[in-house]
């Protein structure tokens, strides 16, 4: 009898994943190099896509749009999650592990509600202009923030900082508090022990939050159609609208790739950058 | 003396971040229980209508049943099939193991819009219709990253004397894994396919793209939100975001115990999962 070994039985997941998330890739890679009809497609090969993916204005304030939300709720969500991350890590504090319940809680809250909470706030007619009104700081709505790419920005980094705060604690995991105490007792304060301990460990993990966070966000097509409003629009949206009403797969699967692509130039200048600061290859000594 | 876990700034961060976190929510929650339509100050007083018109909305009702049954069986097949490739992959020194593990984690590093639309495309090329099926299979390419990441955790982190104890011992592979491996792991790996449920039952961002004409809860939310604006979304949200929780605890409890028992740490196994992301 043939016995089969371990790694056989991974057999089903792998099938399923080459059937539905490798080859609809595939296909629709492929799609992006051919030309495109109503719901229909067409050889021969071309780059043509590419080329309109690349020169259309309105594709170019979208992209610039998804490059400023992007990194703005990615840095956001760093910065905020790290003095979270280095309390959950180091506190002594009983509420601990209720903070932790309350922050990974708060990753599942849905994704939809969060975008529904932050206009019901926000809103023109919302809980900020309507509570100022009532205490008579305001007589007509703030504006400022809806329907931009501010109101984009904060529901993102609120979709997203507790995945970041538990990435980055998790990378705090092995810095040990005795490090920090060591640091101390060589004179290092509390500055020092963050510039010099503190942020080196950390650098690998933010790095990874923060790619994760620019990502889902310039690709984000749900958020800014409930808030982005006219100026707060994302490149996510026109691929979702050439996919759907407009109907031309071959250029929303150009403009999906061609965002793909600079996602990868990313990550390569991120990668470098931790490798050129040697920060990708703390070691830890026991 | 102020020791270096005693951070008052990083204290105050924390709080902010859970204020920042939840106020949102809880505004939710309260102006669900408003006594009139208006989701904006004065607050007139609670009242329960919002609740009573969802739940005599046919539509709402249909939403939920299709929410349900997808993401059941979303997370039965993502508990099968992770918990035999985590268990593949951690009893094998096959040098596919970490192509194999970056195929399996691949998934989480894509956007939901790229995974929606890529399966849009297939579907559309080899002529399946839209249904809750094709819904299903395209959560489980979105969830399976989470639950294998746990599940391999978990897996990894066994004392593999045991197992090779039993096998000295003549038991066969079935019965080591059945009587040794499943009692160590089998809190981690429900609590990771609760997980898996409740991602499922909240997706929007690819199921926008595969479902056809069916609905579910969240396609229902959505929907309801382009066209007006609907207080009773507020009584849905708030309903969703329970039972979502509700989930949470379930995962939690189950994971942190099981890590309770084997080391004597209240760790619940998210943490550790995340670390070996690569």
């Amino acid at each position: 009898m043939l016995r089969a070994g371990p790694l056989a039985l991974a057999a089903p997941a792998v099938a399923v994943l080459l059937v539905f998330f490798v080859a609809p890739l595939t296909a629709f890679a492929v799609y992006s190099l051919l030309t495109g009809a109503f719901y229909e497609v067409s050889g021969p090969l071309t780059l043509d896509n590419y080329r309109q993916a690349v020169e259309s204005p309105l594709h170019r304030t979208l992209a610039r749009n998804s490059l400023l939300v992007g990194l703005f709720a990615a840095v956001a969500s760093v910065v905020f999650a790290l003095p979270i991350a280095y309390w959950l890590r180091y506190t002594r504090s009983r509420w601990r592990l209720v903070v932790m319940f309350l922050i990974i809680a708060s990753f599942l809250a849905s994704y939809l509600v969060r975008i529904y909470a932050w206009r019901t706030i926000l809103g023109s007619n919302g809980l900020i202009n309507s509570g100022l009104d009532q205490i008579g700081v305001i007589d007509d709505p703030l504006t400022f923030f809806l329907y931009n790419r501010f109101a984009v920005t904060v529901a993102l980094v609120h979709i997203y900082l507790p995945y970041v705060v538990l990435v980055l604690y998790a990378g705090l995991g092995p810095l040990s508090p005795a490090y920090l105490e060591t640091a101390q007792d060589l004179g290092a304060g509390r500055l020092q022990r963050w510039r010099r301990v503190v942020l080196p460990v950390a650098a690998a993990p933010a790095a990874s939050a923060f790619l994760f966070v620019f990502v889902l966000s310039a690709a984000d097509y749900v958020t800014p159609q409930f808030l982005g409003g006219t100026s707060g629009g994302l490149l996510g949206v026109i691929v979702q609208q050439n996919m759907t009403a407009q109907g031309d797969y071959a250029l929303g699967a150009a403009i999906a790739f061609a965002m793909l692509a600079a996602f990868l130039a990313l990550y390569g200048v991120v990668a470098l950058a931790l490798r050129l600061t040697r920060l990708d290859r703390l070691r830890f000594v026991s | 003396m102020t020791g270096p876990g005693r951070s008052g700034l990083a204290g105050a961060f924390t709080v902010a971040g859970v204020l920042f976190l939840w106020g949102p929510l809880l505004v939710v929650v309260l102006f669900s229980l408003h006594s009139t339509a208006a989701l904006s100050f004065p607050f007139r007083g609670f009242s329960l209508r919002w609740y009573e018109e969802i739940f005599s909305s046919a539509e709402v009702r249909s939403a939920a049943e299709n929410s349900v049954i997808v993401a059941t069986v979303t997370a039965a097949t993502t508990l099968l099939l992770g918990t035999l490739a985590a268990y593949g992959l951690t009893r094998t020194s096959s040098r596919a193991r970490g192509p194999l593990a970056l195929l399996f984690f691949l998934p989480i590093t894509l956007p939901g819009l790229f995974i929606g639309t890529a399966l849009l495309v297939a579907f559309a090329r080899v002529e399946v219709t839209l249904s809750l099926a094709t819904v299903a299979a395209a959560h489980l390419v979105y969830v399976f990253p989470f639950f294998f990441l746990i599940a391999r955790a978990a897996l990894d982190r066994l004392d593999p004397a045991l197992e090779e104890a039993a096998a000295d011992l003549g038991a066969g592979r079935w019965l080591v894994f059945r009587r040794v491996t499943l009692p160590q792991v089998w809190p981690v790996l429900v609590g990771a396919a609760c997980l898996a449920f409740a991602l499922s039952f909240d997706e929007f961002v690819i199921t926008f793209f595969v479902i056809g004409p069916d609905s579910t809860l969240p396609m229902f939310i959505w929907s309801t939100l382009r066209r007006t604006i609907d207080p009773s979304i507020n009584a849905i949200s708030t309903l969703l975001l329970l039972f979502t929780l509700l989930l949470f605890v379930v995962t939690f409890a189950l994971t942190s115990w099981s890590e309770r028992r084997r080391r004597g740490s209240a760790e619940p196994l998210v943490v550790p999962a995340l670390k070996d992301a690569p």
